[in-house]
């Protein structure tokens, strides 16, 4: 008997997005990530072969940067993530190995990470209640890049736009619990 | 005396008299208006006896209209929600409040307990230490719970709270700390500059004390002032203003926690709404603008009901248009008592006197008390009569004969303390200021200044002056210039003052600190008894450790304590104020993180699936990892375990074992990292193959077993134990980044990429072949044991497979992007089914480990060598890795170290129990004579009887022995046979299968 093609599921089970005055939140399933860390002394070549092909250069610390078809972003010391839409069938680390063969470790954490997408003149608010970091656009510019916590969560957050709109990034497992504290977190918003 | 509102003032007040609020207290109803705390409200109603005090049971009423109150505490709310000590004097009235007195029975006026009063000599300073001190197996059953019963002040809840708390986080150039006339100038100051501003204040008014006072401002209504301010900060984008939000703390670095009362002011938060919020604000610059508090003067019954701070009095006739009693005295050692005395006559109460305890009074004084036909007289109070309240006062003018006059009220105002708690938290102590005889606020922790009356400038314009000053500087400091702003028109009103504490030659107690009922006598017992340091007076007496922290008391204590020693009020010193500045729910403290959310959860692949199907769920860390599935007829947890085991050694099971620790390692110095953090040969391990590997800690002893897999010439992936991914995770970034950072490596965890699961059985390779893409060929041959490879699975998914085995059977691990894990782990149950496959949780999982001899957590319990779980000879000598060294020496070597071993009970119906120490079999069950203990046991059903794994002295050669278990919790001692440790397929045959 043919197997059926399994049925992916979200990271967070039951979301419900959140679209009010100011504020919407979301849940991005549908991307492919991979892990880039350079190998000693590489990280230059792994710069140049990448923005050879998708005309990008690796960020700065703490930064993010996109192009049409791939975002690279920092995220940590000497390691950087690539992340792009999934589409039919992309996978970046399938992509990713041969380009960066000998250069860089490549490591698929398409389905490691929960990304939730913020955005509105209310989304600071949301966050306040479980960041600890200033993310006032004095102190967190679009294309920041900060690795912090939310709700006892290790997150990696990003601003990715003027609105202003944020990127969460979070381990897949915690998905459920932080889910349950932004319910919690935007009831005085949504109710 | 008491009738609807009867004490209400016909007009005036910031209350809105159209919104009329009905309460209860004490089971009574009354009404009051929008803009009322309960405490104005209660005076409205001529009710001034609201509780009794902590040791005495004192009749108590209101002393103040703010936060500092030491007296008014109530219960205020009902059922769950009810929350003692709440004081009334800032409690907001709402419709429908319900509020209880405490400390008293059968009622208010009537409390027996208040026969504590009579044995006050009994209740001296230090009475715990002193009455309760022996014998000592009397404290737990007799002396506390009776204290308990008699002192303690009002009943928490009994039920879980019922409210949500959020804690929420802030940045700001500019921090103002309190809304009066100087908090608004630095906050206006601060904001015009374009500096990011948060301005808290504890009341739902912006305004402090100009709510209180007849003031005028620009040649016009205080209250006008403050509205137009409010328009223009509100107006700011950079400007947040959080009422109701009291600043308890000041942590290092410009960090403040501030507790917004989000829904106190509503009978109950409406379903969305936290009732409190704790605000950590981060700050640059922090100016404190907090304002002062009033002082009483200690004198004979200054606690009776009626006794009020002079500027508490001005606020219920200003602030809330009420007559707080209808023939006062007015008695200070300050000018304050001018204001008193104009407040009090043209809200139309009669002045019965001015007592003025200096010498002579300024000439103004004299004018005004002559211009409203009060008497003055330079004296002193020296005590109050009437029991449930004032009924008249003693006075004795320092020029002739002492005199009664009849009264209900007494203002009293010894000066003002500035508000000074926040500039100490850091460690700061305050100054000493002669002229303003008090403490003011002495060295500030950097980024921090100090403005209005909380600096001690009292006076309108002066703190208005001192506020805008504060506001500009605090902006440029943090980036933001631009020209000063103008100090709005007042005037400074006089604020001279003469030292003055407390009235010698009372005839009745006079008290220091209210609601620790701390008299004068007791300062002046701690001092005869030898405690002179104001900190040990402090603890001895427990003078200023009540909720209150001392607001009102401290300064009049530090003075008599500095009478007594015939010292300074500077050399007596301040005692140390610390957070919170105000008692804080715990909840608010807690806020998310209660109950079910007071951590977060991780979840597994399989996690709604086992919660659908009413799977049994345990924690191992943050994880839920299904336990065992129970199935309907099953009678507990042990049959549904043994059909579990009985499956997976009969047919094939399917364990979600996605929690296990995953890490890649990829790199050209990949392996020579990982020889070195592993103890056993990896050298030799080919690519498409995994082997199992135990990982030593520095000193020795075992750290963690897990499987090496390699997936290519660089390129490796580890598991660990679930219970240890993250400490192994850190223990190898520790060797790449510390150790060896020459090493060419990069790891990372992939512990949430794959959704991994165990199949296990003699069917497992049935059942897979259903799963895995024909393209790939895991026969025997092609895929033997330990084998590892990608391959796809239901259609092209992405897959990695594993051939290797905990339970001891056939068995592989299959991996798929986290994903597709709920829905591969149902189609695994869904083609298992024609196999009689089923799921198996941990416990079945344990089970079967112990049957197999394999080590877990219970003997990787940071006391063990490879060598006493039997994994000795694993250990390689052709190499150096981390705890070879340290694994040698002499204790860890010793060959009489308790090794594993495998037991099984003689008596093949009596259970085993994990815990039990081994006793030779003739020996005494003595510590002496202990030969190890029980680590593991389990009911196994593939042999019919209990087992367990151990570590045993000599344990290896002491097979066949007989010998005790010895469970002294239990009260078991059941003789037990030393077997080897492994209890199933000892060849290893069937997981080769």
């Amino acid at each position: 008997m043919p197997d059926p093609i399994l049925q992916p599921a979200s990271a967070v089970a039951a979301w419900t997005p959140v679209a009010t005055a100011g504020l919407s939140i979301d849940v991005r399933d549908d991307l492919t990530i991979a892990g880039i860390a350079p190998f000693r002394g590489k990280a230059q070549a792994v710069s140049e072969a990448l923005a050879e092909r998708y005309g990008l250069a690796l960020p700065a610390a703490c930064r993010r940067i996109s192009g049409d078809d791939i975002t690279l972003q920092w995220s940590g010391p000497d390691q950087w993530i690539a992340i792009a839409g999934r589409g039919a069938a992309r996978d970046l680390e399938v992509e990713l190995k041969p380009l960066l063969a000998g250069l860089a470790a490549v490591v698929d954490h398409s389905d490691a990470r929960a990304v939730v997408v913020f955005s509105g003149k209310h989304a600071r608010d949301v966050l306040a209640k479980g960041l600890p970091i200033d993310l006032h656009e004095r102190a967190f510019r679009v294309g920041d890049v900060a690795i912090t916590h939310a709700n006892h969560i290790g997150v990696t957050i990003t601003q990715t736009g003027n609105e202003p709109a944020y990127e969460i990034m979070l381990y897949r497992s915690y998905a459920d619990s932080f889910a349950d504290w932004l319910r919690h977190a935007t009831a005085e918003l949504t109710a | 005396m008491s009738g609807p509102q009867s004490n209400r003032l016909a007009s005036g007040g910031g209350i809105d008299r159209s919104r009329a609020l009905r309460f209860t207290f004490d089971g009574r109803s009354y009404s009051g208006f929008s803009g009322d705390t309960l405490a104005s409200a209660l005076l409205a109603n001529g009710v001034r006896l609201v509780g009794r005090s902590f040791k005495y049971h004192r009749p108590r009423g209101i002393l103040s209209a703010g936060s500092e109150e030491p007296n008014a505490l109530v219960e205020l709310r009902n059922g769950a929600r009810r929350e003692p000590n709440t004081r009334a004097t800032t409690a907001e009235l709402f419709d429908g409040l319900v509020a209880e007195s405490q400390n008293r029975w059968p009622s208010l006026a009537l409390d027996v307990m208040s026969v504590n009063s009579l044995l006050a000599p009994v209740f001296v300073a230090g009475f715990y230490y002193k009455t309760f001190m022996w014998p000592a197996a009397f404290w737990e059953k007799l002396y506390e719970p009776m204290i308990r019963r008699a002192a303690g002040l009002g009943r928490a809840a009994a039920e879980p709270d019922p409210d949500s708390y959020e804690k929420v986080t802030a940045f700001c150039d500019v921090l103002v700390i309190g809304g009066g006339p100087a908090g608004l100038m630095a906050a206006l100051a601060a904001a015009r500059s374009g500096a990011s501003v948060i301005l808290t204040d504890e009341s739902f008014a912006l305004g402090g004390r100009l709510l209180s006072e007849r003031a005028e401002i620009d040649g016009g209504d205080a209250n006008a002032w403050i509205a137009r301010v409010r328009d223009e900060l509100d107006a700011l984008a950079n400007v947040r203003i959080l009422t109701r939000t009291t600043l308890f703390a000041a942590y290092d670095s410009g960090t403040c926690a501030a507790i917004e009362r989000v829904a106190d002011h509503l009978a109950a938060p409406p379903p969305h709404m936290p009732r409190q919020r704790i605000w950590r604000i981060i700050a640059k610059q922090v100016i404190v603008t907090a304002g002062a508090t009033e002082r009483p003067i200690v004198f004979g019954n200054n606690d009776r009901p009626g006794v009020m701070l002079a500027g508490a009095v001005r606020s219920y006739i200003n602030r809330f248009g009420v007559a707080p009693g209808r023939r006062a005295v007015v008695f200070a050692n300050n000018d304050d008592g001018c204001a008193t005395v104009r407040d009090l006559a043209s809200a139309g109460i009669e002045i019965a006197a001015l007592v003025d305890t200096r010498a002579s009074s300024p000439q103004y004084i004299s004018e005004l008390a002559a211009h409203h036909g009060v008497r003055l007289v330079n004296g002193v109070v020296t005590d109050v009569e009437g029991r449930l309240g004032v009924r008249s006062v003693r006075i004795r003018p320092h020029a002739g004969a002492p005199f009664t006059l009849d009264c209900d009220l007494v203002a009293v105002s010894s000066g003002w303390n500035p508000n000074v708690q926040i500039t100490t938290h850091l460690g700061g102590k305050p100054r000493w200021s002669d002229t303003l005889a008090t403490f003011v606020p002495g060295e500030l922790p950097r980024g921090m200044s100090v403005a209005g009356a909380a600096a001690g400038d009292y006076a309108l314009h002066s703190s208005l002056a001192s506020g805008a000053r504060a506001g500009h500087t605090a902006a440029e400091a943090t980036g933001f210039s631009s020209p000063p702003i103008d100090t709005p028109r007042a005037d400074d009103e006089p604020t001279s003052i003469a030292a003055f504490w407390h009235v010698q030659g009372t005839r009745h107690k006079a008290f220091v600190d209210f609601q620790n009922d701390v008299a004068t006598t007791d300062i002046a017992l701690a001092e005869r008894e030898g405690y002179r340091s104001i900190e040990h007076v402090k603890r001895y007496t427990t003078l200023g450790m009540a909720t209150d922290q001392g607001r009102t008391g401290s300064v009049n204590a530090i003075a008599i304590l500095a009478a007594l020693t015939d010292k300074s009020i500077p050399e007596t010193g301040v005692t140390a104020a610390r957070p919170p500045f105000t008692p804080v729910a715990l909840g608010a403290f807690a806020g998310h993180h209660r109950g079910r959310t007071f951590k977060p959860e991780r979840r597994p692949a399989s996690y709604d699936w086992t919660k659908a199907n009413a799977g049994v769920l345990v924690e191992t860390g943050l994880w839920l990892r299904p336990a065992y599935f129970p199935r309907a007829g099953e009678r507990d947890w042990l049959e549904s375990v043994s059909r579990e085991v009985a499956t997976v050694r009969s047919a094939v099971g399917i364990c979600d074992v996605s929690t296990l620790g995953k890490i890649n390692v990829q790199g050209p110095d990949a392996l020579a990292l990982l020889e070195r953090l592993y103890a056993n040969d990896l050298a030799s391990l080919r690519v498409g193959r995994a082997r199992y590997g135990v990982m030593l800690r520095e000193d020795g002893f075992l750290m963690d077993d897990g499987t090496i897999a390699r997936l290519d010439e660089q390129h490796y992936f580890v598991t660990t134990t679930t219970a240890n991914a993250a400490k192994v995770y850190q223990h190898m970034q520790f060797a790449l980044q510390w150790l060896w950072p020459e090493l060419d490596v990069q790891i990372a965890s992939a512990t949430e990429q794959w959704a991994q699961f165990a199949i296990a059985g003699p069917r497992a390779r049935e059942l897979l072949r259903e799963i895995i893409d024909a393209a790939h060929d895991i026969s025997n041959a092609a895929f033997p044991y330990l084998a590892v490879g990608d391959v796809t699975c239901c259609g092209g998914i992405k897959t990695r497979l594993y051939r290797l085995s905990f339970s001891g059977e056939l068995a592989y691990e299959i991996g798929v992007p986290a994903r597709f894990g709920p829905a591969l782990w149902q189609r695994l149950l869904l083609a298992g089914e024609p196999l009689g496959a089923c799921a198996y949780g941990s416990e079945a999982l344990g089970v079967m480990r112990i049957e197999k001899g394999h080590i877990s957590g219970p003997e990787l319990n940071g006391t063990t060598t490879a060598a006493d779980v039997g994994l000795g000879a694993m250990r390689s000598r052709k190499k150096d890795y981390i705890g070879r060294v340290l694994g040698e020496r002499p204790g860890l070597v010793d060959p009489a170290r308790p090794a594993l071993v495998g037991l099984r009970p003689v008596e093949r119906a009596q259970r085993l129990r994990a815990g039990a120490h081994f006793i030779a079999r003739t020996a005494e069950a003595t510590a002496a004579n202990d030969d190890g203990y029980m680590t593991s046991t389990a009911f196994s059903p593939s042999l019919g009887h209990w087992i367990g794994l151990g570590l045993l002295r000599h344990g290896p050669q002491r097979q066949g022995e007989i010998i005790r278990a010895v469970d002294p919790v239990r009260g078991e001692d059941v003789l037990v046979e030393v077997v080897a440790p492994v209890f199933i397929d000892a060849r290893g045959e069937r997981l080769r299968a």
